[in-house]
């Protein structure tokens, strides 16, 4: 039986993320329920990286006066996706703010949020 | 032994030049002086990517380790695991930074005497494509690969944007969408890499792989390929995918799709090899790149062929031709690899007389639709030389340089046991000839029945630009050694020492 731990539920809360994320991205028309879906896509990656480097019982990335570096190396929690994850966040922030800045041009522009009618083609 | 540099000057100044220069003409907004500022900044970039020598840069400091002497070092040569975030730049870096600066060069000019006087946060926009461009291609960590993918394709955005008409909105937010999915999408292939092999050093991921295997994890590689494909597909616009970038192409004022081909001919480049040396070994890997690269340069020649904008041609051109430049990748051998890289070298450059052509027109009162006739030959005959030399270029006509790498694409499909997509490049190369062709009698020489402007001042940037470029053009294709003596140890080297 599949022991059930922190970081299997940590993969599983990621994946329902970036499932609900893709799919409203793609199927939903209203242009601010797709930004609102990226979020949930960026927050289901940040998750997923967070649970990749947790560690059972692990211990904060920083070699602390009286550590051996056997218990360091042994218990320390990786470091490298907690800098993806700021990364993502600030990447995710910037993403967000240029769609609704776009979302809000074209609002003016249309006079609607629909996507099917925001983006319908335009004779070249 | 030579010892390669590990702490180079150049790498950082090349990145954060452009990125200066970008926060300075942002501020500056629309400031007489933000031209001076964009074009010294330019030619800097340009500069010392001509005089750096070759090496290493890195990023976190943490060194390698070598387990035959149980000690850390940064020498590049020790066959250890580096663990760190790496730049590398050699010889093919060098060409492929020298010609995107060049171009970079003559768009500060022209962005700043012609179409969009004095736009700060539009030259701002410039500079970081540039300066992403450059990261990319020199890069050897997903870390940055990831960041300058995602960097990038935020650019673009902000690129398209400042053509400012409503189908370039359009294209931008279409774009941003992707970006959001694709961006997210390398995190994961990321994530999962690092959650296989603990190292984010792609030269650490591919040693890791190679000596201990992948231990059954083949699907969790085969996802995070498929993650990498997405990016690449939306990064270098390649089918099923191109209508993105087509429009942002299409949409971006001319001088600005110079730059943002360029752009993308390194991301194909840097990913492509990227891929290939994770995910070479994999079963069906070179398959689905090389399947993915003649779907390209078939849908693109094709789709051009129906266009009635000679924007809207080139901007489907620059797709088809993308499929070339991955077609040499996705083989995998040294002569296809070679072609490939070559290929996006001569592409970058013939694509941008083109371009540079297409943004003169704007001059005559905008006169690129085909459904017209302007008679400009008459009005402007070395512009039309010049078209028509480009167009012969990006049609692989020799001596130009096109046909260069065009033919070293050709002997590596037959090569590598596919001769029948030796045929599809012919075909590809005869239909670019056949659009362009078609395009350049409607505009420029069929007996004008629309008006244009009758004394169209053409600036002396677009001129030296169109020119300059066509002479590399010939030169590369006579010379194609020039070239070549900078990519061929980039590739018989293993890609980096």
């Amino acid at each position: 039986m599949i022991e059930v731990t922190i970081q299997l539920l940590g993969f599983i809360a990621a994946a329902l993320l970036l499932i609900i994320g893709i799919a409203g991205m793609v199927f939903l028309d209203n242009i601010i329920k797709k930004i609102i879906a990226f979020t949930l896509l960026s927050d289901g990656v940040n998750i997923l990286l967070v649970a990749i480097g947790y560690i059972e019982g692990g211990v904060v990335p920083i070699l602390l006066p009286g550590m051996s570096t056997v218990e360091f190396t042994t218990h320390a929690a990786l470091v490298f996706p907690v800098g993806i994850v700021l990364t993502n966040i600030v990447i995710g922030v910037s993403t967000t703010a240029i769609l609704v800045a776009l979302a809000i041009m074209l609002y003016r522009r249309y006079g609607t949020l629909k996507a099917s009618v925001v983006l319908k083609g335009e004779r070249r | 032994m030579t010892t390669i540099p590990s702490n180079l000057w150049s790498i950082p100044l090349i990145v954060a030049i452009p990125l200066l220069a970008a926060i300075v003409v942002n501020a500056l907004y629309d400031k007489r002086a933000i031209r001076y500022i964009s074009i010294i900044s330019a030619l800097l970039t340009l500069g010392i990517s001509i005089i750096s020598p070759y090496g290493y840069h890195w990023f976190t400091g943490h060194p390698a380790f070598d387990p035959t002497t149980f000690t850390f070092t940064f020498d590049p040569g020790i066959p250890g695991f580096r663990l760190s975030l790496e730049f590398f730049f050699g010889p093919m870096q060098q060409i492929m930074i020298v010609i995107s600066s060049l171009i970079l060069v003559f768009c500060v000019i022209m962005a700043t005497s012609g179409l969009t006087k004095h736009q700060g946060p539009y030259l701002a926009m410039i500079f970081l494509l540039f300066a992403s461009a450059a990261i990319i291609i020199m890069v050897n960590d997903l870390y940055h690969l990831w960041i300058a993918v995602e960097i990038g394709s935020l650019i673009v955005v902000g690129v398209v944007v400042g053509s400012g008409t409503s189908i370039s909105h359009k294209a931008a937010l279409k774009y941003a969408y992707f970006s959001a999915i694709c961006g997210s999408g390398l995190a994961i292939a990321l994530a999962l890499l690092l959650g296989i092999t603990g190292f984010p050093n792609v030269s650490d991921v591919v040693r890791v792989i190679n000596i201990f295997g992948v231990g059954g994890m083949e699907t969790i590689l085969y996802i995070s390929f498929g993650f990498f494909i997405l990016s690449w597909m939306y990064a270098g616009g390649l089918a099923p995918l191109h209508p993105l970038k087509s429009e942002v192409y299409g949409a971006s004022y001319p001088h600005a799709t110079a730059v943002l081909q360029a752009q993308s001919k390194l991301m194909l480049v840097a990913i492509g090899i990227i891929m290939l040396r994770i995910f070479g070994t994999l079963p069906f890997v070179k398959e689905v790149m090389i399947f993915l690269s003649i779907i390209t340069m078939m849908l693109g020649v094709v789709i051009a062929l129906l266009q009635i904008d000679f924007r809207w041609i080139i901007a489907y051109l620059i797709i088809s031709h993308s499929g070339l430049v991955t077609l040499g990748i996705a083989l995998g051998t040294k002569e296809g690899i070679i072609g490939g890289i070559f290929q996006a070298v001569n592409d970058i450059i013939y694509m941008s007389v083109l371009l540079f052509c297409c943004e003169a027109l704007y001059y005559f009162g905008g006169a690129t639709s085909t459904r017209g006739s302007f008679g400009i030959a008459k009005k402007s005959p070395w512009l039309c030389a010049a078209v028509l030399l480009g167009a012969f270029a990006a049609s692989g006509i020799p001596p130009f340089n096109g046909f260069q790498s065009e033919i070293i694409l050709i002997q590596a499909s037959i090569n590598a046991g596919f001769p029948e997509i030796a045929v599809i490049i012919l075909m590809v190369s005869v239909t670019t000839l056949i659009a362009l062709l078609r395009a350049i009698y409607r505009i420029f020489l069929k007996p004008p029945e629309n008006e244009v402007a009758a004394n169209a001042q053409i600036p002396k940037s677009i001129t030296i630009g169109t020119w300059l470029f066509i002479i590399l053009t010939i030169i590369i294709g006579v010379y194609p050694d020039i070239a070549l003596r900078f990519i061929v140890p980039f590739v018989e080297g293993g890609f980096l020492p």
